[in-house]
């Protein structure tokens, strides 16, 4: 924060309170009034607000049950309370909640959030280290994979809660009708749209990558620009986005759009709602991540699905992209401290209780990866069989964690993929042009590193 | 005999009847306005006030400000998107309003008779306007989904299908215009009918008696009284339209501003660049341009139509 910064504090509600008390126990505090002391026991009994998006009330029992009884078994533990406090997904992911909570001051004491948003809320300095609640062994449990993009130089900021891998998932049913079966998953681009292009019918797509700008399109974008071998930057932080394996990932979604193998728009709730797309018959393939498996299982019991790791380029090599949510403490809440305590308790401790939670929120709250080693045993069997065993054995080996960008990149990556995707631009003139704006952003960016 | 009390409320009378009834009725005017001038300074000037402030301030959303001046309006002229958003604004009211217009006079004039059916239909026609916008943003969205939606269907049918209603960027904007049409049109019908009705019959009765055809009838009398009305269905559905005050709740959930910012409107981006990415003092400087173009427009429009006033001299 810069001096000009500090110099000119803003006022905020939670500020105008505090100082409209201060100054009203002052004044009344001389007389010895006692009703100001039971105010003041009163705020430190008001419980800390946790915002997310599962519970109480989410749509997805599992989920609720266990976010409630993490909370609850904290609260019969520890004397500072917290309350769970449900936003829709709408208003979450990208939505205005969070922004103008915090923009008037009031944000939530621990909400969660995705690495997409990490630079966002660490450059506001809003996040609490959480380093100093977690002990050595915990934080070596944490693979470096899964745990370098929360942290800023060596201090951890956020604790995931999950590894959600992207891969594809197909429909038996239309792969029966198509002729094929599962000795005709593809392995490659160019098999992927031509099976896509056999499963397209007049009432159904082949294949489906997501098409509505958002964090979420860019994120499942980026296995596709990785295994070619790009990056959106250098080591030294310039741009490397005008490169061949950008080009040749731009244009493999715009070849899937102009083959008419896939949709140009999609249905329900966004990319990643299976149900709304694969289950209703809308698409026989979609690109979407471990996630889908619970989705599925609640509501589509009967859909027949099958899972294949995403396919390579001829002159690439396998690689997914592994999203996931963590648990982050506001740093200018009411009870900081107590937040960040209530992260690593739940999360990131090295106690039973702790790392159970975790296995059982992977396992049974909702289908995920563990972040954390000694969850990944605690799961067991769990993790061996099934499609979640699938994922662990095949599709989970080759996952690379979700980059944490500014909005800046974030909305250039973003551009270039529209542009190619559904606005028939050239891709290689789009990454040139979109390599040039990544340059002059890059050029003069200062905050945490970007990963 | 005349009392003290008698002779000061006599004073008091005579004080309250130097008032003209032109100031009595000026007065009684103003009071009548004062609650809405009173709500308009409070929620709608004061917070435009404080977002020209904001709009030279680098604000990043989380308490952190600092003066920039002018960059915020500097970082707008070299940006392509907000050019972009712009266009797409000035794209989206050129399309809607003439629209608006034909479709909301048009129904009026079908409807305009006092009959029992004829209030069912404009019951019907105005029925869109009572449903949530984002309803009807979902219901449209699911009726024109590439393949599968009914319209989508029936185009295809008929063989002129083979497009993206929302997908395509060449279609999305048209898209949301209709959208945005079929919501609005019963409102303005509604206004038109108000004017048709304040129409005196004798108008008609005479052109009819002079042999005047329906053609003739609308465009020598219909059309020049119903001016006022035009002017204000005009001048509302164009502030409307830059404002975006429909257009981003259909736009929000139809297509987020895609594909390929092809819907993107300028309100759309202002959003996006404040709750998205949290520049707060690039939103308020977008705002600001925004509204000093909508004062701009207006008051060309109002200078060119004389704010819809009848010309007596001709």
């Amino acid at each position: 924060m810069s001096d000009k910064e500090k110099a000119f504090p803003t006022l905020t509600r939670r500020g105008l309170l505090k100082g409209g008390a201060a100054v009203a126990g002052g004044i009344v505090g001389l007389g010895g009034f006692p009703y100001i002391n039971r105010l003041a026991v009163r705020a430190q009994e008001t419980p800390l607000k946790f915002w997310q998006f599962y519970a109480p009330g989410g749509p997805v029992a599992s989920q609720v049950e266990w976010f409630e009884k993490t909370v609850a078994d904290w609260n019969d533990s520890h004397p500072q309370k917290i309350e769970l406090e449900f936003i829709p997904n709408s208003e979450y992911i990208s939505g205005p909640k969070l922004a103008t909570a915090f923009a008037s001051g009031e944000g939530p004491d621990i909400f969660i959030i995705s690495p997409g948003d990490f630079l966002r809320y660490y450059n506001g300095g809003v996040l609490k280290d959480l380093t100093p609640f977690i002990d050595e062994a915990a934080k070596a449990d944490f693979p470096e994979s899964v745990i370098a993009n929360r942290m800023v130089d060596g201090k951890i900021f956020g604790i995931p809660m999950e590894v959600e891998p992207m891969a594809m998932y197909y429909s038996v049913k239309a792969f029966e009708e198509a002729g094929l079966n599962e000795n005709d998953v593809p392995k490659t681009w160019e098999a992927l749209l031509e099976v896509a292009k056999k499963l397209t019918t007049p009432e159904r797509f082949g294949v489906m990558f997501e098409t509505q700008p958002g964090y979420y399109q860019n994120f499942t974008w980026y296995p596709f620009l990785w295994q070619g071998g790009g990056e959106f930057q250098t080591p030294e932080g310039k741009s490397s986005f005008d490169s061949p394996a950008t080009v040749q990932a731009l244009k493999f979604w715009q070849d899937a759009i102009n083959s008419g193998a896939a949709p140009r728009q999609i249905m329900g709730a966004g990319g990643h709602d299976t149900i709304a797309n694969l289950a209703s018959g809308y698409v026989a393939m979609q690109n979407v991540g471990i996630w889908g498996i619970s989705q599925l299982q609640s509501n589509a019991k009967d859909f027949q699905y099958g899972v294949f790791r995403l396919p390579t380029p001829s002159n690439g090599k396998y690689v997914t992209v592994g999203g996931g949510w963590a648990f982050v403490a506001n740093a200018k809440g009411r009870n900081s401290d107590a937040a960040g305590e209530f992260c690593a308790w739940a999360l990131a401790s090295m106690d039973q209780g702790s790392v159970d939670r975790v296995a059982t929120w992977c396992t049974k709250g909702k289908s995920d990866m563990p972040p954390r080693n000694s969850a990944l045993k605690a799961g067991g069997g769990a993790f061996s069989t099934g499609m979640i065993g699938k994922f662990a054995e095949e599709i989970h080996p080759g996952t690379r964690a979700e980059p944490r960008v500014p909005p800046e990149v974030y909305k250039i990556i973003s551009d270039a993929i529209q542009q190619t995707q559904l606005g028939g631009a050239d891709p290689q003139a789009t990454a040139t042009s979109a390599s040039q704006q990544l340059d002059a952003f890059l050029s003069s960016y200062q905050g945490a590193p970007i990963l | 005999m005349t009392t003290i009390a008698e002779t000061a409320a006599r004073r008091r009378h005579a004080g309250r009847t130097r008032l003209s009834a032109k100031h009595r009725e000026w007065i009684a005017g103003y009071l009548f306005v004062l609650p809405d001038a009173l709500g308009l300074l409070v929620f709608l000037g004061v917070p435009m006030a404080l977002s020209l402030v904001l709009s030279v301030f680098e604000v990043n959303g989380f308490g952190g400000y600092s003066f920039v001046g002018a960059k915020n309006y500097l970082r707008m002229w070299n940006d392509p998107l907000f050019w972009k958003g712009a266009r797409v604004t000035a794209l989206y009211a050129i399309m809607l309003v003439p629209l608006l217009y034909v479709c909301g006079l048009g129904l009026a004039l079908l409807v305009q008779r006092t009959d029992r059916f004829n209030a069912v239909m404009r019951s019907m026609f105005f029925a869109p306007h009572m449903v949530s916008l984002v309803v009807v943003a979902l219901v449209w969205q699911f009726m024109v989904v590439d393949k599968i939606g009914v319209i989508s269907r029936l185009t295809a049918a008929l063989d002129i299908g083979g497009f993206s209603f929302l997908g395509d960027p060449n279609f999305a904007l048209i898209t949301i215009v209709l959208v945005s049409v079929w919501f609005l049109m019963g409102f303005y019908m509604l206004i038109f009918l108000g004017g048709l009705q304040d129409i005196p019959r004798q108008y008609y009765e005479a052109a009819m008696i002079d042999g005047a055809g329906a053609i003739a009838r609308f465009w020598f009398i219909t059309l020049p009284l119903l001016k006022p009305t035009s002017f204000f269905v005009v001048m509302v559905s164009m502030v409307a339209a830059v404002a975006g005050a429909q257009a981003f709740d259909i736009i929000y959930v139809m297509t987020k501003g895609g594909p390929a910012n092809a819907t993107s409107v300028l309100i759309v981006y202002i959003y996006q660049q404040a709750f998205g990415f949290g520049a707060f003092g690039y939103a308020a400087a977008m705002a600001s341009i925004l509204v000093v173009a909508l004062m701009l427009v207006t008051a060309v429009f109002f200078a060119l139509t004389r704010g819809g006033r009848f010309n007596h001299e001709q």
